[in-house]
């Protein structure tokens, strides 16, 4: 069997790093700080799944304070000015934006599918196995990056 | 000019609009649309001289408005500003026509630069 690339925690990081700089931290001041995330990152869950060449997802968790934020640093607003739809929209962007950069490491036949955004809930996705996770604070708000992987179909070790 | 921008996310068309901006690109009329089928409609409906749409959208993807736009005989210069990147992808825009294809994240220098043959 064809041994197929699988995107790893280097991988999330070099994407994160990009849309840091390119929308969360233009500045170079606030970077995402990786380590610890000190508590579960679950009060808002963004995630995009591929189908097809690959089965998985992508999911963006972070607390409702750092979701907040970007939805600001998005928006170029205050974060007191940000509304519910607004937070919504950024989380569900961010998962699109990660999903679409890591399809490029996929077979070419994966799609990716319109984010899906939930908050005050963890996203759950049965039959998978989490292969690897970017987590760490943001302005001392928990963050992750995770991509899971449909259990049939995942031949690495998990991260 | 007037310049549609297509994105079923509101906060990423409000990002484009800013970037045009800092790539220096002001002064011009902006509509939005928020899904394929609005985009492809207001391309009908308001003749704009530039379409600037995401690939991944609800109703229509990006690809099809701009095959349904081509099949029908409309030459609006078009492009897109998407975060997913293959080759495959590529080659599919510009076998349709498309002039650009900006990937998510994004920087006004790239706007700056794949632009500035349409805009001016």
């Amino acid at each position: 069997m064809t041994e197929q690339p699988t995107p790893t925690v280097d991988d999330l990081r070099e994407i994160a790093e990009q849309v840091w700089a390119a929308y969360l931290d233009p500045e170079g001041v606030r970077p995402f700080l990786v380590g610890e995330p000190g508590e579960p990152a679950t009060a808002v869950s963004a995630s995009v799944s591929l189908t097809g060449g690959w089965h998985g997802h992508v999911v963006v968790s972070c607390s409702s304070g750092a979701a907040r934020h970007a939805a600001a640093a998005f928006l170029a607003m205050e974060a007191g000015e940000v509304s519910d739809e607004d937070m919504t929209d950024v989380m569900g962007e961010l998962a699109n934006i990660v999903g679409g950069n890591v399809k490029s490491m996929l077979p070419a036949a994966t799609a990716v599918s319109l984010p899906h955004v939930v908050a005050g809930a963890d996203n759950r996705f049965p039959t998978t196995r989490r292969i690897c996770e970017l987590s760490g604070t943001w302005l001392d708000e928990p963050f992750s990056i995770s991509m899971w992987q449909g259990r049939g179909l995942a031949e690495v070790p998990a991260a | 000019m007037k310049i549609l921008i297509a994105d079923d996310s509101r906060v990423m068309r409000q990002i484009v609009i800013r970037t045009l901006r800092q790539a220096g690109f002001d002064g011009h009329e902006i509509v939005e649309a928020a899904d394929g089928r609005e985009a492809r409609d207001a391309v009908l409906s308001e003749n704009p001289d530039l379409v600037v749409s995401d690939w991944n959208m609800p109703e229509m993807t990006g690809i099809q408005v701009l095959g349904a736009l081509r099949a029908a005989g409309n030459t609006v210069p078009f492009g897109f500003v998407t975060s997913e990147c293959t080759p495959e992808m590529q080659n599919a825009a510009e076998a349709a026509g498309a002039l650009f294809f900006i990937i998510k994240p994004f920087t006004p220098e790239r706007f700056k630069e794949a632009l500035s043959t349409v805009l001016g």
